[in-house]
């Protein structure tokens, strides 16, 4: 069975069903949607217990040629990058959809559910994508059903937000689509064959100038989506004018969409060029990491220091992935699930305490903790998750990138250290500001902002994830070993790092592609 | 059998506090009682069991790493959950739970009346579980998560009131404070794993002479991971934390920042001594700061009129002979002064507790005087507490501080140095133990009386401080100058008989001895002739040296420079950054390119049809054409 075309098909068909239920039929309309989340998790788990660990190369590979002429393919797929992201996004979208069909819009409900059914298969097509014009069409694709989502539900600034959204990040997709062009034709040259595959454009010598230059196309696109420090101007508009469960969506799954094309098509398609991106792209991580912890402490709201919060923890993922270093990446792929985990729990806790005391403003909220302790305790885990406290599954991620970053250059890990230091900072302010001292801004002590029975089914589950992956989250790194250390490895070779820090062997690099998907085995020249 | 033993040790606090705090409503007191304190004294006879098999077993057998499971492996390096038993994870395990059960036990009555009582025994035995993974963790990543474990209790536990604004300001600010140290020991942590390749306390403590001795990696690594250990222990200049977190209820107090989480910073480089072996530099450094926080805290806690403050100063300033001990290689005099410390410090916070307790949560010494007859028990925990602290002959602290200053002495050069600096502090400590003795104890009541009464406390809480009290006696009869040296032996396998390891010489004890009680004798005497023979002498000297005085009340003002170091500009930049940058700089750029799109736009609309799938189409091949063109050119070029 062609288990991950199903998947992506699952939500797409979901979406189409619920956009043709009549608005007033909401009760139908949360079935479906409910339905369809739960069917698309169940796919997923299954690509997740047919998943090969020890295989690098992309695998339950569905291949489809599309546009054979110009080498467009239906090319689909999950590798040990992927594979989490995937799990990731169908399980936050599961919990998404609940929150939404808790709290349904009024105007147009089963319009709503629908687009984030469409949002959820466009992530799920990015994450999957073996082919670089197919990456580019989910790319741009799942623009569309959030873009319209902050547009018609959004909050009093919706219209500017929105269109700004799809505005500012279509500037940098466009640089991408040149670089795709540009990429399949210069390869042309060296595969014999216009191809989009990226198995088929891995290890192509582009030369150190080209590689450069077509990487640096692929990389405004990453950092506007990441963002990455200074183009972030989008997120504070979009996360806080946004309906707050599609800011879960977006902070939880779209955030990862830039670091991943960064580990998955960046790195490995142009190692040549990476070398010359290291520095540049780590000084905008570190300065992100440091301004985006700095605005998230002066943040007013809720909302935008968790927004800002995830601008510098983003800055240790593409710090993890650019400084080019085994554990690093891995680092940065285990990171990438705990960031999405953790920032669609905070965001889950604003929601909450939004929804009990009207506002979201952080000095107009205090002493919480009285009324709701249940959420005080839930808020807890949640602060020290975010702020990476040593035995949190932050933690080890942030640790194994960081201490992957010392080892290939200290000083960037050293200057991150400032972030971790202030993240204490701002949590706890968020955290203590709102939950402790004398009750502020509430009445009957904050008991409204109690946790109930129906936020415990969305926060719960994000909870036990957490401890999952802080008890034992060698579970999560060791499926993403082979593929991490494949998306590295002809960087490091380009880079000329010392043999036994290379994970895979170029040889074998080279040869498992071809033995392992079995059909259009590349043809490589000598 | 010792390691099995010592998981059970370590998850019985955990699960007992999982259970308290997972408990659907606040449990029968009963219930509450049961498991937060049960669970200490099962984990108390648990670890004495341990001891047990420990000193059954020969010298050079034991030491055991157990290995749970593979917890992760990643970059090419491995990391198992493992706990390592051996004769320095033991005895600390002793203190912690042997101490900590008497202040859980304490606890019972001295919390009796607050609505929060089973949060309050969750979070003490979540603190049990942590300071047991700090010291029982095999290598440096549980290690900095039991580290860091202990840091999020001491904060929960500071923040205990959590209504009051100072306690919550306290509790950020130790919490802050501790992850400056954290983030020294994961860089330690880091260089160790880029020196060494491993995280692995055996291995890494094997390999550490690669490392080079007296290199600057060595260096390096000592005073990162001192980082840490300043910030856990309250070592200048990261200590201003302590002395606020007095916060935090007073079995806190005792438990956490007296008795054990402050001496991990001892712990910390004791365990890892084959690295400071290597680097003289480094331990004098530490030994330096060790020596500086003894005094500048001794001369504080001379000032402050709170009980629990003085208390608090003169706990960095012990900590502080602790770590001038282990930084001068006096390893085993360190951790000796380290058990003494927590039985006679656990002492007097639990005796001062007694005090609070019966005067209705009067912490001030203004406030008190003639508590000599109706509270005996808390005078009795108070004078034994004192007696051992000052260092007079037969009590523990005696032979603790002498053990530590004549290593200095016999440690020469720098170590005179230190030994003089910890005469003095043996003077001052005298002074302001005596003082807060005869202020609290002694004299009249205050103006106006005591209303209600103070009752004496029940037993829950009086025979703790009794056994601490006799602690504080004979807890000090393991090493005897001239006599036996039980602790070293004890400790040896652990810290080896390298030459680094300084044991005091015949002469230097003799020299210490008779210096030192002349000058506690001396505190003694000044105490009483200001504070105890007439109590109204110190409101004629009032304005003595009132200048230097209020230097020492405010702490050496540390609080007010950091703020005009750190907080406010950081804050002030912070908004510059808000205000200016962020509206000019990343927002600008987004305005910008939305300008130019719609004018864009609006040129392309005026001469196209206006049809969506043309302007589709166009871009699209627009795009492409871009593509191709660079392609070529690229091509060309290259």
């Amino acid at each position: 069975m062609p288990w991950v075309t199903i998947l992506i098909l699952i939500p797409l068909v979901t979406s189409l069903v619920l956009a043709l239920v009549p608005a007033r039929e909401r009760r139908m309309g949360r079935g479906i949607a409910l339905a369809g989340s739960l069917l698309a998790l169940a796919a997923s788990i299954v690509v997740l217990a047919l998943f090969d660990r020890d295989l690098a190369v992309l695998q339950q590979v569905d291949h489809l040629d599309w546009i054979p002429t110009v080498g467009v393919s239906w090319d689909v797929g999950v590798d040990g990058i992927s594979i989490w992201l995937v799990l990731l996004t169908t399980v936050i979208f599961t919990l998404g959809t609940v929150a939404a069909c808790q709290r349904l819009p009024q105007q147009r409900g089963t319009a709503f559910l629908s687009l984030i059914m469409l949002a959820e298969a466009g992530l799920l097509g990015l994450f999957t994508a073996g082919d670089l014009i197919l990456f580019y069409v989910f790319w741009e694709f799942m623009l569309i059903p959030f873009a319209l989502l902050i547009w018609n539900w959004g909050g009093s600034d919706r219209r500017s937000a929105g269109l700004i959204f799809v505005a500012y990040t279509m500037v940098g997709s466009l640089l991408m689509l040149v670089a795709i062009v540009a990429t399949g034709i210069i390869a042309m040259d060296h595969t014999g064959q216009l191809s989009f595959l990226m198995r088929d454009l891995t290890g192509v010598p582009y030369g150190e100038a080209t590689a450069t230059l077509l990487l640096a196309g692929f990389l405004l696109a990453f950092a506007i989506k990441i963002p990455l420090w200074p183009f972030h101007g989008w997120l504070p508009r979009v996360y806080s004018q946004a309906p707050i469960v599609v800011t879960i969506l977006l902070a939880a799954v779209m955030s990862k969409a830039g670091v991943y094309g960064l580990l998955r098509v960046g790195v490995p398609l142009f190692p040549e060029g990476v070398g010359n991106l290291i520095i540049p792209v780590a000084i905008l991580a570190l300065v992100g990491i440091i301004y985006g912890s700095l605005l998230a402490w002066r943040a007013p709201t809720m909302r935008l220091l968790v927004g800002y919060s995830s601008v510098a923890h983003l800055g240790f993922i593409v710090l993890g992935i650019i400084v080019i270093d085994r554990m690093a990446a891995q680092g940065a792929v285990l990171q990438m699930v705990n960031h999405g985990i953790v920032a669609a729990a905070a965001f889950v806790v604003v929601m909450i305490i939004a929804r009990g005391t009207g506002t979201e403003d952080i000095d107009r909220l205090g002493g919480l903790a009285k009324g709701a302790p249940r959420l005080a305790v839930a808020f807890l885990f949640v602060t020290m998750a975010a702020l990476a406290l040593p035995g949190s599954n932050a933690f080890v991620g942030e640790f194994f990138i960081l201490g992957g970053v010392f080892d290939q250059y200290a000083w960037m890990a050293v200057i991150a250290m400032l972030g971790v230091i202030y993240a204490a900072v701002y949590m706890l302010r968020m955290y203590q500001t709102t939950m402790n001292g004398p009750p502020r801004g509430v009445q009957d002590q904050g008991r409204a902002a109690e946790m109930t029975g129906r936020d415990a089914i969305i926060l719960v589950p994000l909870i036990l994830m957490m401890v999952w992956i802080a008890l034992w989250p060698g579970s999560l790194v060791t499926p993403t070993r082979a593929s991490t250390d494949l998306a590295v490895a002809p960087a490091q070779i380009a880079l000329e790092r010392p043999v036994d820090q290379i994970g895979v062997l170029p040889d074998r690099a080279a040869a498992v592609p071809a033995a392992a998907v079995g059909s259009r085995a590349p043809e490589r020249q000598p | 059998m010792a390691t099995a033993l010592a998981w059970i040790v370590l998850v019985v606090p955990l699960i007992s506090g999982v259970v308290l705090a997972g408990w659907p409503k606040e449990p029968p007191h009963a219930v509450t009682r049961v498991l937060g304190v049960g669970s200490i004294l099962v984990a108390f006879i648990l670890s004495a069991v341990v001891f047990a098999g420990l000193v059954g077993n020969a010298a050079d057998d034991r030491s055991f790493v157990s290995s749970a499971f593979e917890w992760i492996s990643i970059g090419g390096v491995k990391v198992d959950l493992a706990i390592l038993v051996d004769p320095l994870s033991v005895m600390m395990m002793l203190i912690i739970t042997g101490v900590g059960f008497l202040i859980h036990l304490y606890s019972v009555e001295y919390m009796e009346h607050d609505p929060d009582y089973r949060r309050f025994f969750a979070c003490m035995n979540l603190f049990v579980f942590a300071m047991l993974l700090l010291v029982l963790a095999a290598n440096f990543f549980f290690l900095i998560v039991g580290w860091a474990f202990v840091g999020l209790a001491s904060y929960l536990l500071i923040g205990f009131w959590y209504q009051r604004p100072a306690a919550v300001a306290a509790a950020k600010k130790a919490f802050v404070i501790n992850v400056i140290g954290d983030v020294g020991l994961v860089l330690g942590a880091f260089l160790i794993l880029r020196t060494l390749g491993t995280l692995d306390y055996g291995e890494a403590f094997a390999r550490a002479p690669e490392v080079g001795a007296q290199s600057g990696t060595a260096l390096a690594i000592c005073l990162l991971l001192f980082v840490g250990a300043a910030a856990k222990s309250a070592q200048v200049p990261l200590h201003t934390w302590l002395p606020d977190a007095m916060e935090g209820p007073t079995p806190v107090s005792a438990l956490i920042h007296a008795a054990t989480m402050v001496t991990a910073g001892v712990y910390l480089i004791v365990r890892c001594h084959a690295f400071f072996d290597i680097s003289w530099l480094a331990g004098d450094i530490v030994a330096f700061v060790g020596a500086i926080t003894l005094l500048l805290a001794a001369t504080v806690a001379l000032q402050q009129v709170d009980i629990k403050r003085v208390l608090a100063w003169s706990t960095v300033s012990q900590v502080g002979y602790m770590v001038m001990a282990v930084g001068l290689g006096a390893y085993a005099s360190g951790m000796f002064m380290l058990m003494a410390h927590a039985f006679y410090k656990a002492a007097l916070f639990l005796a001062a507790g007694i005090i609070i307790h019966a005067l209705g949560d009067e912490q001030s010494l203004d406030r008190m005087g003639g508590l000599r007859k109706p509270l005996r028990v808390a005078f009795f925990g108070m004078a034994a507490g004192c007696l051992a602290i000052a260092g007079i002959p037969g009590f523990a602290g005696f032979f603790a501080k002498d053990d530590v200053l004549s290593s200095a002495l016999t440690y020469g050069g720098f170590g005179v140095f230190c030994w003089v600096v910890g005469v003095v502090g043996a003077f001052l400590t005298a002074l302001y133990m005596f003082r807060l003795l005869f202020r609290a104890f002694f004299g009249p009541e205050p103006a106006g009386g005591y209303n209600p009464r103070p009752h004496p406390s029940r037993w829950w809480m009086a025979v703790p401080v009794v056994i601490l009290g006799i602690l504080s006696i004979v807890g000090g009869w393991l090493q005897v100058p001239f006599g036996w040296r039980e602790l070293d032996t004890w400790l040896a396998p652990v810290l080896g008989t390298g030459a680094e390891i300084v044991e005091p010489t015949h002469g230097a004890e003799v020299i210490t001895i008779i210096v030192s009680v002349v000058a506690a004798l001396g505190g003694i005497a000044l105490a009483w002739w200001l504070f105890g023979a007439d109590p109204d002498r110190r409101l004629r000297l009032a304005r003595v040296a009132a200048g230097p005085r209020r230097v020492m009340d405010d702490a050496w003002e540390f609080d007010r420079a950091y703020d005009d170091l750190f907080v406010e500009p950081g804050r002030d930049v912070a908004d510059v950054m808000a205000t200016k940058v962020e509206p000019a700089g990343p927002q600008g750029l987004i305005t910008g390119t939305v300008a130019v799109m719609r004018g864009a736009a609006r040129v392309v609309s005026a001469s196209q049809s206006g049809m969506v799938r043309a302007y589709a189409f166009w871009m699209v091949l627009g795009i492409s054409l871009a593509g191709i063109i660079i392609a070529l050119v690229v091509a060309g070029a290259s």
